[in-house]
């Protein structure tokens, strides 16, 4: 009966664990021909930096990982995010990042268009760039 | 002692079916009625038969990697690289019943179900993208705030409620290079008239993040306040501007615009971060005892000329900006006959800390200013605040004192309106109602020392948005 129960713990702490693991999977992508390091992320999603060379950048917001990726990337809630991107259209004259829906619409965005780069949760093997995995 | 041995292992297997029951979801007190020995019976029934399942599909996942393949499955891992290879599924993502002696797929069947994806992503994106893809539109933000006092924040010979400004800013998105930015103000002015202002009217070519040249009309980017907040008062802690950065028509005497051109971009130096900004416009010029921008262009061919070098420093200091800035300009005094010229010549220096729980501003000017046709030599003149903010939440009480000491002797400042030299202490809080929108309670003492030496009060209450 122990053993049966031990079991019972180790597969219920791995299923937890694989639901964890899988919940926290962040895909940052960009085009095939943009070349940007994971230090740029930040610097891109916040305005800071708008081109990869002579390619002229294109984030897009994935609405449906934002969340996470505000939390795991940018540190900073939706509020600070929309705060600090309405600073940055007021003094810079830059527009907030475009909002794709799901992933594979952000994938999509980001294999059509040059210069795009976005964040997903799951990679659907499109001829994209991966700059860092979250 | 049979007896506890057995209490403790009852709880033991209660305590892990809770904790298994929980993880996969399932609420424990809809089988509250259920024999415990039957749970943990079914229970390890379900595991076993789930553990048997791993291992049929670990079988499969050998069959499958022992043939020949030559596609490359995306590997999760990698800080940087192309998964341009064809997307394989996981054999698990399609367990097949146990026993079953189903034909593994092929490489066609893979290729297929691959092309049959690939069209689902493209018209789920095709259908719910469209905004996502808006690059024609004309993106249209704004700010506006009223508010009511003991006085008015800008006027202070009124009293009682007032309406202050509406404000838009316009961001067309033209191109990968092109940029412009418009913002056009409503506002209420000293003698009660309303005003429109096209406050700002520039157009800009990027070259790159480092060098972005703007032409039309801009903010005078001096000090910190000026280009940070300027008519966005839903973004700025405080109330009001302090009072010697007021706007030109409300009595301002710095150059709050410049028409001209504008160099400006930014840098990273390993972590920190340098700005700069170069500008040369239009000299202003003293019209009814207010800077005027000379929109059209000036008639002397006067001009002004400026600097700002900022750096953002990380680390511990993240979040501080500390910089420099001076700017030159010829003024006229179109008041008197015949009109006399001043050179007007400003240094500053600023300090901005700006995190999560603080946002601290200070700025200091100081004035060399020479009167280039009346003979009465040379002035120098001083102004500056210092603003400490506390964010608690949706509070940000915050606290500030400025000052301005200017020399009446000086032509500049004696054809000014509101050139006098004063100080003031104020004390007030933020309440961020909402995202958009914020009120703000502000007491402040305001004292003048020169021209007529008096003093007032005000206590203050705004509410702006932003849109």
């Amino acid at each position: 009966m122990f053993i049966a129960s031990a079991k019972l713990l180790v597969a219920a702490l791995l299923t937890a664990g694989c639901a964890l693991a899988r919940a926290a999977d962040l895909y940052v992508i960009c085009n095939a021909h943009v070349s940007l390091s994971p230090a740029d992320v930040r610097d891109l999603f916040l305005g800071e930096k708008q081109f990869a060379g002579a390619v002229k950048l294109v984030p897009v917001d994935n609405g449906a990982a934002q969340t996470m990726f505000l939390g795991k990337v940018l540190q900073m809630n939706l509020a600070k995010y929309s705060t600090t991107w309405t600073k940055k259209s007021f003094r810079d004259g830059l527009n907030p990042p475009l909002v794709a829906g799901s992933d594979a619409e952000a994938l999509a965005m980001v294999k059509r268009t040059p210069g795009a780069c976005s964040y997903v949760t799951t990679l659907a093997g499109v001829d994209v760039v991966v700059v860092s995995k979250q | 002692m049979d007896t506890t041995t057995h209490s403790r292992a009852s709880r033991g297997r209660s305590w892990l079916g809770a904790l298994l029951m929980a993880s996969l979801g399932h609420s424990p007190i809809a089988h509250a009625a259920v024999a415990e020995s039957d749970r943990i019976a079914a229970l390890e029934q379900k595991l076993d038969q789930s553990l048997q399942l791993i291992r049929q599909l670990s079988a499969r996942v050998q069959a499958l990697e022992a043939q020949p393949q030559t596609a490359q499955s995306p590997g999760a891992a990698g800080v940087r690289r192309v998964a341009a290879a064809p997307f394989a599924p996981p054999a698990a993502a399609a367990p097949a019943p146990a026993g079953s002696a189903a034909p593994p797929p092929t490489l066609v069947d893979t290729a297929q179900r691959l092309a049959q994806v690939e069209q689902t992503v493209n018209q789920m994106a095709a259908s719910a993208g469209q905004h996502a893809e808006d690059t024609t539109g004309m993106p249209m933000h704004g700010f506006a705030d009223v508010g009511v006092g003991n006085h008015n924040a800008q006027f202070p010979q009124y009293q009682g409620a007032d309406i202050a400004e509406l404000d838009f800013f316009l961001t067309p998105r033209l191109g990968s290079r092109t940029r412009a930015l418009f913002e056009l103000n409503f506002e209420v002015g000293e003698d009660g008239s309303l005003g429109a202002d096209l406050e700002r009217a520039q157009i800009g070519y990027q070259f790159s993040d480092a060098a972005t040249v703007w032409l039309g009309r801009f903010h005078t980017p001096y000090g910190y306040y000026n280009t940070a907040f300027h008519h966005g008062q839903q973004i700025a802690t405080s109330l009001r501007r302090p009072r010697f950065l007021e706007f030109e028509d409300h009595g301002g005497i710095m150059p709050a615009h410049t028409v001209g051109g504008w160099l400006t971009g930014s840098e990273r130096l390993g972590d920190e971060k340098l700005t700069y900004d170069l500008f040369i416009g239009n000299s202003q010029r003293v019209t009814g005892g207010a800077l005027e921008m000379n929109n059209p262009g000036n008639t002397r061919g006067s001009t002004i000329i400026g600097g700002n070098v900022g750096m953002l420093l990380s680390g511990a200091l993240d979040g501080l900006k500390v910089g420099v800035d001076a700017f030159q300009t010829r003024i006229e005094d179109q008041d008197l006959t015949p009109s006399p010229f001043t050179r007007v010549r400003s240094y500053g220096v600023y300090a901005a800390y700006d995190t999560d729980t603080w946002e601290d501003i200070g700025e200091f000017h100081v004035f060399d200013n020479h009167d280039l046709t009346g003979g009465t030599g040379s002035h120098h003149s001083d102004a500056g605040f210092l603003q400490i903010g506390y964010r608690a939440g949706r509070y940000t009480p915050y606290a500030r004192y400025e000052r301005g000491s200017f020399q009446q002797s000086d032509r500049y400042f004696a054809a000014l309106r509101h050139g006098e030299s004063y100080y003031r202490n104020a004390l007030g809080v933020r309440l961020d109602v909402d995202l958009v929108s914020s009120v703000k309670l502000e007491l402040a003492q305001t004292h003048f020392t020169d021209r007529v030496v008096s003093s007032y009060d005000e206590a203050l209450l705004q509410y702006a948005i932003r849109f």
